[in-house]
């Protein structure tokens, strides 16, 4: 038993938002030219017509897998509290879009289904009855910047708030309902340190003063997450960078720390690997890193405690890349096939 | 996300209805990496020419059925946008645009989010105006288009 590779076809939005490649593309990508065969989706990018799709798709989707003989190992679902606009969806409710999610992943052959990070515990557990009944998992994802160990969230404010007992309240739930039907899906972004180059650049070109950002870079480590948007404010009173862009070009230490994954090991369901830009490392041809995140060290630590579970890739980096013309596009095929060399390698495949 | 790519660059073209112009219309697509229930949908950001065109005089024309106004959309809880399509903006505007160049800034206002926040109540009161990034998804600049209007 060993780690095994899988792809997230997040990872091909960009091919698909301009129809160079459908779902059945990505899957004989994946089939024929990274050689693996575990298949993530995105419910509402993948499924036509979610939550309605037609008998026909979830024919065609299995069928499709069964030909390449692929596994369906993770279908990332969601929770959007505003749908019905005229109330903030209850609890309850979002219970009920999660078991409608779980028997959509059934019939689709997934084995699991990720959960955000801010899905309420008690949401999990109305929905758990259903996982256990149709036999799918309920991973809830651990996303950057929340951290494993509930003592080391570093950062004071995130875009959602962030409740820090995250892991510790998947663990007691499933100790207490004795349900190996719920775990975790770490996201290997709660292991990068630093922007990515692409980030950065854009940034940059949508800064008023791109030397903004370099302030921010080389001061990072000098100030807090607080005092570094007052100095930036003195500074540079006209910056124009929202306090999104502010927080990304901040980072400089993980969301977790790369040992901590070791205790949770017996509760992943899978795990999202995360990665903005893959380039080859300096002296090493054909080889690959993406130098924003820490792979090698949490690879380590997963192989040598027995994690024989997917990896799935998830390519994020071609959204920073999208605000010039057509000729600057990334390949987003060639960057996952390039994430599955150092997955290989790292993996010892 | 998507920036360059959210309005079809040849798409641009008035809007007759009953025999007169009754302003101009453009081809979108969502502004992130999945599809949305179209209730979250909460209309745009639009600037023509300098002139701004609030939510109350945009409709959203998507699934083969006719322009909606934004406040028929908000009721549309079960319909989905899915990620692949692309839908038409409605801008009403007498007499619609010139022939020629038009410069369109844009911000696409989708209510979708990953869980609970603290502003949720205030939105089903207040939903936020679009261009202030408030439920602006992945792309939280305004994007500029420079578009030829088409015959």
């Amino acid at each position: 038993m060993a780690i095994k590779r899988g792809v997230s076809l997040y990872s091909y939005q960009q091919a698909q938002f301009f129809k160079k490649m459908n779902w059945k593309d990505m899957i004989r990508e994946v089939h024929d030219n990274l050689g693996t065969d575990g298949i993530e989706i995105i419910d509402e990018s993948t499924i036509r017509d979610y939550p309605f799709p037609s008998e026909q798709f979830i024919y065609d989707w299995n069928n499709e897998m069964a030909r390449y003989n692929m596994k369906a190992v993770t279908m990332d679902v969601y929770l959007d509290v505003h749908q019905f606009r005229d109330h903030v969806m209850t609890h309850r409710e979002a219970a009920e879009r999660l078991k409608n999610d779980i028997k959509l992943a059934a019939r689709l052959g997934f084995e699991n289904v990720r959960c955000l990070c801010a899905v309420p515990i008690d949401v999990i557990e109305m929905a758990l009855p259903t996982a256990e009944k149709y036999n799918v998992r309920i991973g809830k994802e651990i996303h950057a910047p929340f951290p494993i160990k509930s003592n080391k969230l570093r950062v004071k404010r995130g875009m959602m708030p962030i409740n820090p007992r995250m892991v510790d309240e998947i663990i007691n739930l499933r100790a207490r309902t004795g349900s190996t039907h719920v775990g975790l899906v770490p996201d290997m972004g709660i292991f990068q340190h630093s922007p990515s180059r692409v980030a950065i650049e854009y940034t940059k070109r949508h800064a008023n003063k791109p030397e903004a950002v370099d302030f921010i870079r080389e001061n990072c480590r000098n100030y807090d997450d607080e005092e570094i948007v007052k100095v930036l404010n003195e500074k540079y009173p006209d910056h124009g960078l929202t306090r999104m862009d502010i927080s990304r070009m901040y980072l400089h230490e993980p969301a977790a720390d790369p040992e901590d994954i070791i205790d949770i090991i017996p509760y992943i369901v899978s795990i999202h690997g995360k990665f903005y830009d893959m380039t080859e490392i300096p002296g090493k041809p054909g080889q690959y890193e993406d130098k924003s995140i820490d792979y090698e060290t949490p690879l380590k630590y997963l192989k040598e405690y027995g994690y024989n579970g997917y990896i799935n890739s998830e390519f994020e980096g071609q959204r920073d890349q999208q605000d010039r013309g057509i000729e600057n596009l990334v390949d987003e095929v060639e960057q996952v096939r390039r994430h599955h060399e150092m997955l290989k390698r790292l993996i010892g495949e | 996300m998507f920036d360059s790519f959210l309005i079809r660059k040849d798409s641009l073209q008035n809007v007759v209805e009953d025999g007169k112009v009754t302003g101009f219309k453009f081809a979108v697509r969502i502004a992130d990496y999945r599809g949305c229930f179209l209730s979250l949908h909460n209309g745009y950001y639009i600037r023509c020419d300098g002139v701004e065109y609030p939510r109350e005089l945009q409709r959203f024309e998507v699934n083969g059925k006719k322009p909606r106004t934004f406040e028929e959309i908000k009721k549309c809880v079960w319909e989905h946008w899915n990620y692949d399509d692309e839908a038409y903006v409605y801008v009403t505007k007498e007499g619609g645009l010139e022939p020629g160049m038009h410069t369109i800034e844009i911000q696409q206002s989708v209510l979708s989010q990953y869980g609970y926040g603290p502003w949720d109540e205030e939105w089903v009161k207040n939903p936020p105006v679009p261009g202030t990034g408030a439920g602006a998804g992945k792309t939280h600049v305004i994007c500029k288009f420079e578009l030829e209007l088409q015959e």
